[in-house]
């Protein structure tokens, strides 16, 4: 303690002593580590969130005149509002569900079965997460509409029938179409998480007796559950967030949910009221966290390690004449969610109009106007560069920030994890207005706003909670003493990091880091807030033509993005092939 | 000294104007030091909500070709715009030199003081008599909304001649409609039946089953491959894509409701005179020409005899109403009411 002794401050050595150990513990490597991600962090995705919580307080957003009060608040507690958040709870576990389950199997089949060409089939399960969602809502309306959609016309004819059975526009086709974007990232989720498990455990499950049943699901699901139990909370609350689908689908069905009502609030007034837009995405938000912290609960204390530091091959369960099965149920899935929507788009692309075929309409024009579009070509360039680079970056903040989470116990790791999350638990609508209000509002020294490096760090911001959930679910999946281990033979922390870690959590960087370059590319609400000439993206000039009625160019890019998710994922398929035979 | 340089300039339209009589009004160039200051500015920042038209690299190049001023193009929805406009304006980041809204926004816009008085445009002189600019706005263009039919599906006297005509029992269920809910082309259309049809119509049309859907380039689709025999309202210049399609556009006898786009000048524009320039480049022949064959209707006078077929269809077309500043909101609201 200090004393002031005639206007003259006087310390004892003692207290000096103190006080200088104490900055240094505050300066140590650990603490500084802490400090400067939460910094990072905040700046990501407090900082904007700030903003919209001063947005849900104020009667006007930032930078206008107004007053304090609690009015988004009260416009959003009304018993319409609490029906339509019940409905979008409901879809949102509707798709969840099944998507979980099919999801497990497919990742099983994948990675823990003899299934003939498990490689490939692994590819062509992933693609329809890579799909923009307005395509494939595009060629679903043309395949399941009730009058002269394909499916059904094709039911007519084969049974005479003269009813309908598929309506894609009701409560079946928002699940329907959520489903398969639901599935196939859960798929990613789960399939490595699959692969990096060590078969000794259920080896010594069914040595002790137990049916293969209950060693899957008491030995091998529960090994899952850090990956499930992040994998479920993503999709569930994508599924609460989700828009494309409840507004292609479930607008002209008169169902409502609550990204639909946000977006009224935002876009369809012709004053937006941000107050109630952003009082209730904070609302939801609060909801959302009870859910991590119930991940937490589930989790704490568990050991989920399988990589320890005796060697091991994945196992693979042979399924006799029953790989076949496994193998058409794969088929039929890449079948149902892919090539059915997908052929149809593509077969469409060469025709002058979608659904009129004729060889007069047969065309190269969309092809040539797409590939001859000089904005085409910077969006292009634009997304690549912030496709690689952001995905890399996303990738190395959502690997650091897992290691502290998981295998720290430093002082402020929960804190770290949970403003990972933060971004997540928002609508993107909502959150590409605070990216806009935070940006702007910095002071004119710091020139974030108008440049590429806005759509950069609000990339990060969005990508960090993927990133995370991919790593924390590998590192918790790693045993501590391989660390240990190398930090006794003298590697220093860094050391230990990449060619420990990093080296065996590899897979999941890679599956991360794909998740992150095509949520890149595909995000929408905050590029379109963000872009300025010259830093167009890919999502904008889709949306652009979109918007205009060209959805036979929309049809184009997106099969080209296709190929790209193809090429991208066979690459990173081989280097994990590579990486994990020498494990 | 630029408010006497406009003044200027319009004593000098004027002149001109009057020594020509009615004939098709020629262009007319902005004062010679302004289009001077314009190229030393060298660029002009255009913002738009008239999201993704192609029409608006056409003019771009054209007006780059002409001046060698370079356009930085940033076109978003509508409430994209509205929200970055409000945002730049606040946080005094002034980068949008030229906005382009519908009417109304442009409005709210300048009750907000986000736009500055334009100045004086030359060839704002030529606009017509019922589409005149005002001290911050200036009309551009006009998108006109009408019925989209399936041919195969309403043929002959069953073709709609009247808005009437949609509340027939025939019809119930059958009509796909843009949302009248949201901003946008329904509810545009709301508002011209609430002025000269009355309530009384919109509540019978709301009584027709109308599937409301706001996914409008697909919704033109549907109808074309037949899920729909009709769909409200249809934009005049999609259809023009559309053509080849068994699809036919209505103009029904009360006329078209429509959206008019203005333009204005964002405060603290980084480049004024190239913002007047180009909003005067926006009202000559060529670019008027050139929006009137994409299926806009011109604000100028004897356009539409020089915009080939399209101008030859948008001839003699009647304009029903359209929305205003001061009603959008009540009139969403009635229509949620109408359609809970």
């Amino acid at each position: 303690m200090s004393e002031q002794t005639a206007g003259r401050l006087t310390v004892r050595p003692s207290d000096g002593v103190q006080m200088m150990d104490r900055l240094r513990a505050l300066a140590s490597g650990r603490n500084l580590a802490v400090i400067a991600l939460v910094l990072l962090l905040g700046f990501l995705t407090v900082y904007p969130m700030s903003m919209l919580l001063y947005g849900s307080l104020h009667s006007t957003p930032p930078g206008s005149a107004g007053t304090f009060n609690l009015d988004g608040y009260r416009q959003i507690l009304t018993a319409h509002n609490v029906v339509v958040l019940l409905n979008t709870i409901g879809i949102s576990i509707a798709k969840t569900i099944p998507s979980l389950l099919t999801a497990i199997l497919l990742a099983w089949i994948v990675a823990r079965t003899d299934t003939p060409h498990r490689g490939v089939l692994e590819v062509l399960i992933t693609l329809p997460f890579f799909v923009p969602p307005i395509l494939t809502a595009m060629a679903w309306g043309m395949l399941g509409n009730p009058q002269v959609g394909l499916i059904n016309q094709t039911w007519k004819a084969i049974t005479g029938s003269e009813t309908s059975p598929i309506n894609v526009y009701s409560y079946g086709g928002v699940i329907w179409h959520m489903s398969q974007y639901t599935t196939t990232f859960l798929f990613l989720f789960l399939v490595d998480a699959f692969r990096a498990m060590d078969p000794a455990l259920e080896e010594a499950s069914r040595m002790c007796g137990a049916s293969r049943w209950v060693t899957f699901r008491k030995v091998t699901l529960f090994l899952l559950l850090p990956v499930l139990t992040s994998g479920v909370m993503l999709s569930f609350i994508r599924g609460i967030e989700s828009f494309e689908s409840p507004l292609f689908f479930g607008t002209p069905a008169g169902i409502k949910v609550i990204s639909t009502e946000i977006y009224d609030s935002v876009t369809q007034r012709a004053v937006p009221n941000y107050q109630s837009a952003t009082a209730l995405s904070f609302v939801i938000m609060g909801l959302m966290l009870m859910l991590v912290v119930w991940q937490w609960a589930v989790l704490r204390g568990k050991s989920f390690q399988t990589v320890t530091g005796k060697g091991f091959n994945p196992g693979v369960v042979k399924l006799g004449a029953w790989r076949w099965v496994a193998y058409a149920f794969c088929l039929l899935f890449f079948f149902v969610t892919t090539l059915l929507p997908v052929g149809q788009l593509a077969v469409g692309s060469f025709f002058q109009f979608f659904g009129f075929y004729g060889w007069e309409m047969l065309t190269l024009e969309h092809y040539r106007e797409v590939l001859a579009d000089t904005e085409f070509w910077r969006a292009t360039k634009n997304t690549m560069m912030l496709g690689f680079v952001g995905a890399t970056a996303t990738m190395v903040l959502g690997s650091i920030v897992a290691y502290v989470s998981v295998r720290t116990k430093w002082r402020g790791r929960r804190l770290i994890d949970a403003i990972a999350w933060l971004p997540w638990m928002m609508p993107g609508i909502v959150l590409a207005i605070g990216f806009l209000w935070g940006f702007a509002m910095l002071p004119a020294q710091i020139p974030i706003y108008g440049t590429v490096w806005a759509l950069f760090l609000a990339y990060l911001s969005l990508g960090t909670p993927v990133s995370v959930r991919v790593m924390s679910g590998a590192y918790a999946q790693l045993s501590f003493d391989l660390e240990e281990c190398s930090r006794v033979h003298g590697a220093t922390f860094f050391q230990t990091f990449t060619r420990i870690l990093v080296a065996l959590a590899w897979p999941a960087f890679a599956v991360g880091w794909v998740l992150a370059f095509f949520g890149i590319m595909r995000e929408l609400s905050a590029s379109i807030m963000l872009y300025t000439t010259g830093s167009e993206v890919l999502s904008v000039v889709l949306v652009k033509r979109w918007a205009n009625g060209l959805a036979e160019q929309v049809s184009v890019i997106g099969l080209m993005m296709m190929v790209l998710v193809i090429v991208f994922r066979w690459v990173q398929l081989v280097v994990i092939k590579r990486r994990i035979s020498t494990l | 000294m630029l408010g006497k340089l406009c003044k200027a300039a319009l004593v000098t339209v004027g002149i001109v104007a009057l020594s020509f009589g009615a004939a098709v009004a020629a262009d007319q160039e902005l004062p010679a030091d302004v289009v001077a200051a314009a190229k030393k500015e060298g660029k002009v920042a255009f913002y738009t909500s008239f999201f993704g038209a192609k029409a608006h690299l056409d003019i771009i190049k054209s007006f780059e070709a002409k001046y060698g001023i370079q356009v930085e193009l940033l076109d978003v929805r509508a409430s994209e715009m509205t929200e970055r406009i409000r945002t730049e304006q606040t946080s005094k980041r002034y980068i949008g030199d030229v906005t382009q809204n519908g009417a109304a926004s442009l409005v709210r816009q300048h009750r907000q003081g986000f736009v500055q008085p334009h100045g004086g445009i030359p060839n704002a002189n030529n606009l017509l008599k019922e589409h005149q600019a005002s001290e911050f706005g200036v009309p551009t263009y006009i998108l006109g909304y009408g019925i989209l039919i399936n041919k195969n599906q309403v043929k002959g006297d069953d073709e709609p001649k009247s808005w009437q005509d949609l509340k027939n029992p025939k019809w119930k269920g059958k009509i796909i409609s843009d949302d009248p809910r949201a901003l946008g082309g329904g509810n545009v259309m709301f508002s011209a039946f609430q002025d000269k049809l009355g309530d009384e119509y919109n509540t019978a049309l709301s009584q027709q089953g109308l599937i409301l859907s706001r996914d409008v380039g697909n919704d033109e689709r549907r109808v074309a491959r037949g899920e729909y025999p009709m769909r409200i309202p249809q934009l005049f210049s999609n259809w023009l894509a559309l053509k080849s399609l068994p699809v036919k556009f209505i103009v029904p006898a009360e006329g078209l409701p429509y959206i008019r786009f203005d333009f204005g000048i964002l405060n603290g524009a980084p480049h004024p005179n190239a913002a007047r320039l180009f909003i005067n480049h926006y009202l000559s022949e060529q670019v008027q020409v050139a929006y009137a064959a994409a299926g806009l209707l011109p604000v100028i006078d004897g356009i539409l005899d020089k915009a080939g077929e399209a101008g030859a269809e948008l001839k003699g077309i009647k304009l029903m109403g359209t929305t205003d500043a001061d009603r959008q909101d009540s009139m969403l609201d009635r229509a949620k009411q109408l359609y809970p």
